[in-house]
């Protein structure tokens, strides 16, 4: 957007030209945050304009279908509700195991716009809401950023954050999913938490707290920032800066913020139960230990206090932690859950959680997601970080501490890149904002001490230094200058115009597909539109019966949850891994003994998506493998992932594919039948081959459905009667019919017992 | 109180010794820090969790049509894969700007002579342009599309 990207530099010039007046500077502000809260939402509409206003992907689905059951039926029964159609036949209770705060927000939106009389429907505000969060996270910034260096560098991180792609990835419109407010939830709790160490206040303490308490019902990151806060006090007390300020706000904002971070259903006794949460309260019982001494100190300041006070806080740190091991040792305590500890093991995942490490978010970064998402700010991020350690006071220890464990986090994981966004974007604002104060007022030698002040002068206000500004530029001290500055200047518009350029591009090429529409392009540049998905689950809620079990890989189980609204096995919230394993098996397995465990689990109809006649990559033949693996990771005797691979250890499906795969029933699902379509026919596409077994038929299933293109393919499973029946000769064939006699006959009439048995002639009796 | 303090001294002998804290040990400076820092910004960027993970080869080879196989740098169309050596050479580069504009900011000490400062200021500008338009040229590679329509 390069209206913001001009926005910033006007800025930068008014406050020289405009003297002191803190009304234009206010004018400026709201401005300039108005424009990149108009940018942030525009350039997320991208979505909405090539298709429609949709909910997006896999989880939206789910918090669009929980929203609904919740404006529907009220909070508290959403709260209570058991939800029978998910984990047949475990079911789910919804209320307890989801993180109610995005449902809340939009329910609440819904019911103030509905109080006003403005009848918008529930699917439009989830749809919405995410890009209407990206303005507030934009202020959130500025608040941040303001706090931590100067109100101009705060406008810059807000425009930064306003379109940054590392962040709209998350929050494009339709996208309907914790994220999206979370991070607004995120910023405004560190401002937050800064103005409260800034000043000590038990006001600002508890204005934390109740951001957080907002933050951990909205989304589970929570667990970041009560992480990085402790972190924070505890290196400020390495540091030797502990302070009364400190000590208020931090013992306010964790005791308040844990009994409120234990109201929310879902987190439940874990603040208390769990190591995830440990670190807050050794922190808390350090700080108290450290708080008791210093009190001690200040009684008798003469004595010789100082040995003792570092020794005491040494000896009570310890003690802390030998605690937390002790009591983790004896159980009392949970140990790291499996996604936490895999960002430190990083090898842990892939080891031992095949369910974590299958998805594709959770992998780790490459260089070319840290710049796809931050473009320049990747580069300026050291260099506001290198600000902050230079100047070092108590809030910027903050930002340092965020900075890097943020990057660290984020190379483990790139959906991890969402909580890297906004420190990046706060330490490149910092950059920018000194680089273009220097380049623009530089220079003449009585100026070069008040400067220096200046910098060190950690919350300048922008009044001070504007009646110096307009005279450098008339001063003909260096020829250099002369040139250099506009030059500079010029330089850096270019590079912010490129980001915004770059930024633009990549929210509306990578980040704006619903992923439930497809769309490709043609070699003339036309669009057409793939509508398989929502095609096959409106023939599922149509053309099925009202309890009817689908099986389908989990990923799909929102969705057909959500717009087919059909009962299925296993979906993305996933929680019961043994479960998962099964339906693994199940499409592992070949077909009869797949059909044990479909039987087992009363399914009806199974779903598969098959990408290879329009070369769709994400299809259920390139997810396999991992279902293979999860499969193992639960019955090591019957799936063994050697088997799929060739003898070479490749992963194929044509003929050279390993015996296995080529009679699996995930392979059978996907090629039966293929002959007749694709182009050229029976070619898969998606992985460039002929599939090795064709021409084959299915005993245990019938297909029902298959899509225009092919992606999505449903069967049915056919009951214990309907298969394996030898094949009779017509003129072998008995037909019985007592059933084809109407029923009013003589006989009948008269009222004969139901079960006695009839004589006719030539036939056999029959008992019935 | 005073003779429970003292109790255990009437039969042990104070042993005459001062701790002192090793000089090794301070609170390290700022560039020290940031040094670190740096370092490890590099490397994560480069990739490096995921070239532990994933282990990728350092640079990728692909067949030909004469059937010569050539070494390829950058893993094409991918945005979440890549190869050891790529990932090293981007990150070099978004280090190198973060330097440029480091650098930038030293040409404004008032006591550097002129001449200085013009070296100052070409050489960072010459690490930022340098590290944006390689990174752009890069990121075609890996993305033939990137940037278009």
């Amino acid at each position: 957007m390069p209206t913001t990207a001009a926005a910033k530099p006007v800025n930068g010039h008014n406050q020289g030209i405009f003297h002191n007046t803190t009304g234009f500077s206010t004018l400026i502000t709201v401005t300039v945050l108005t424009l990149a809260w108009l940018a942030g939402f525009a350039s997320r509409l991208f979505a909405v304009i090539r298709f429609e206003s949709i909910i997006h992907e896999f989880d939206p689905w789910f918090n669009y279908r929980s929203t609904a059951y919740m404006v529907e039926h009220g909070f508290y029964n959403f709260l209570n509700w058991f939800d029978e159609r998910a984990w047949y036949p475990l079911g789910r209770i919804v209320g307890g195991t989801v993180y109610p705060g995005l449902m809340l927000t939009s329910g609440t939106i819904h019911w103030l716009l509905h109080a006003l009389n403005i009848p918008i429907h529930i699917r439009d505000i989830c749809v919405f809401l995410a890009p209407v969060f990206s303005g507030l996270t934009a202020i959130a910034t500025y608040l941040l950023t303001s706090e931590l260096w100067s109100r101009g560098a705060g406008l810059f991180a807000a425009c930064f954050i306003a379109i940054v792609p590392g962040y709209s990835s998350r929050s494009v419109a339709g996208s309907y999913d914790n994220e999206g407010i979370a991070i607004f939830a995120l910023q405004f709790t560190y401002y937050l938490w800064l103005k409260s160490v800034k000043s000590g206040s038990v006001f600002w303490s508890i204005c934390t707290a109740l951001s957080y308490f907002y933050m951990v019902s909205a989304w589970g990151g929570y667990v970041f920032i009560i992480n990085l806060i402790p972190l924070h006090v505890f290196v400020l007390l390495i540091m030797g800066r502990f302070s009364q300020r400190l000590f208020v706000s931090y013992t306010v904002f964790y005791i308040i913020g844990l009994v409120f971070s234990m109201q929310i259903p879902f987190v439940g006794f874990q603040p208390i139960r769990t190591s995830e949460h440990m670190a807050a309260s050794g922190v808390f019982a350090l700080l108290m230990v450290v708080g008791a001494l210093k009190y001690l100190h200040s009684l008798n300041p003469k004595g010789e206090w100082k040995q003792l006070l570092v020794l005491g806080t040494l000896v009570a740190a310890g003690a802390v932690f030998l605690a937390v091991v002790a009591l983790t040792y004896m159980g009392v305590i949970a140990p790291w859950s499996g996604r936490f500890y895999s960002l430190w093991d990083t090898g842990y995942a892939k080891i031992h959680i095949p369910i974590i490490a299958s998805v594709s978010e959770h992998q780790p970064t490459t260089w070319s997601s840290f710049f796809f998402d931050l473009h320049v700010l990747v580069c300026t991020f050291p260099v506001g970080l290198w600000y902050c350690i230079k100047n070092i006071n108590d809030e910027r220890v903050f930002v340092a501490l965020y900075a890097i464990s943020a990057v660290y986090f984020a190379g483990v994981m790139v959906r991890l890149m969402l909580t890297l966004t906004p420190v990046v974007c706060v330490l490149s604002g910092i950059a920018f904002s000194i680089i273009l104060e220097l380049v623009l007022r530089e220079d003449d030698p009585t100026q070069a001490p008040v400067e220096t002040e200046e910098s060190k002068n950690l919350y300048d206000k922008a009044g001070k230094v504007k009646k110096r500004a307009p005279e450098p530029v008339q001063t003909q001290d260096q020829g250099l200058g002369l040139y250099a500055r506009p030059g500079t200047v010029i330089a850096f518009m270019i590079l912010l115009m490129l980001f915004s350029v770059h930024c633009t591009w990549a929210t509306s090429n990578a980040y704006s597909s619903p992923s439930i529409v497809l769309a490709s392009y043609g070699n003339d540049g036309s669009r057409r539109i793939l509508d398989d998905f929502r095609e096959a689950y409106g023939w599922l809620s149509q053309n099925t019966a009202e309890d009817a079990r689908i099986m389908s890989w989990w990923d799909y189980g929102y969705q057909i949850a959500g717009m087919g609204n059909r009962t299925t096995l296993v979906d993305n919230n996933t929680w019961n891994n043994s479960h998962i394993a099964l339906v693994g098996k199940a499409m592992a397995s070949n077909e009869s003994a797949a059909y044990e465990i479909m039987s087992m689990l009363d399914v009806d109809y199974v779903l598969v998506i098959f990408g290879g006649a329009i070369g769709y990559s994400g299809d259920d033949i390139n997810k396999f493998i991992w279902m293979v693996r999860i499969a193992e990771g639960e019955h090591p005797k019957d799936i063994h992932e050697a088997d799929y691979f060739t003898e070479r250890g490749e992963y194929r499906i044509d003929a050279e594919g390993s015996k296995t795969m080529l009679n699996c029933l995930m392979y059978k699902l996907s090629y039966y039948r293929y002959d007749s379509g694709g182009s050229p026919p029976g070619y898969d596409r998606t992985r460039n081959a002929m599939p090795g077994n064709r021409g084959f038929k299915l005993t245990y299933l019938e297909e029902s459905y298959t899509t225009e293109h092919w992606l999505v393919r449903i069967y049915r499973v056919k009951k214990r009667d309907e298969f394996n029946r030898p094949r009779v000769p017509i003129s072998k064939r008995t037909i019985s019919t007592s059933n084809s006699i109407s029923k009013k006959t003589s006989k009948r009439r008269k009222g004969l017992l139901k079960n006695k048995p009839t004589v006719v002639k030539g036939k056999k009796m029959r008992l019935e | 109180m005073e003779a429970l303090f003292t109790l255990p001294f009437t039969v042990l002998e104070i042993p005459n010794i001062k701790i002192k804290k090793p000089s090794w040990l301070q609170a390290p400076s700022a560039m020290t820090t940031f040094s670190l820092v740096l370092l490890s910004y590099f490397l994560v960027t480069g990739g490096i969790i995921y070239d532990v993970i994933v282990e990728p080869p350092s640079v990728g080879s692909t067949t030909d049509e004469h059937g010569h196989s050539r070494p390829v740098a950058f893993m094409p169309n991918r945005v979440n894969g890549q190869y050891i050596m790529e990932g090293l050479a981007s990150s070099f580069l978004f280090s190198l700007g973060g330097l440029g504009f480091i650098i930038l900011d030293r040409t404004h000490n008032p006591t550097t002579p002129k001449l200085n400062r013009i070296l100052l200021i070409s050489v960072a500008f010459l690490c930022i342009l340098v590290s944006f338009f390689t990174t752009w040229i890069f990121m075609r590679m890996k993305l033939p599309g990137y940037l278009q329509n």
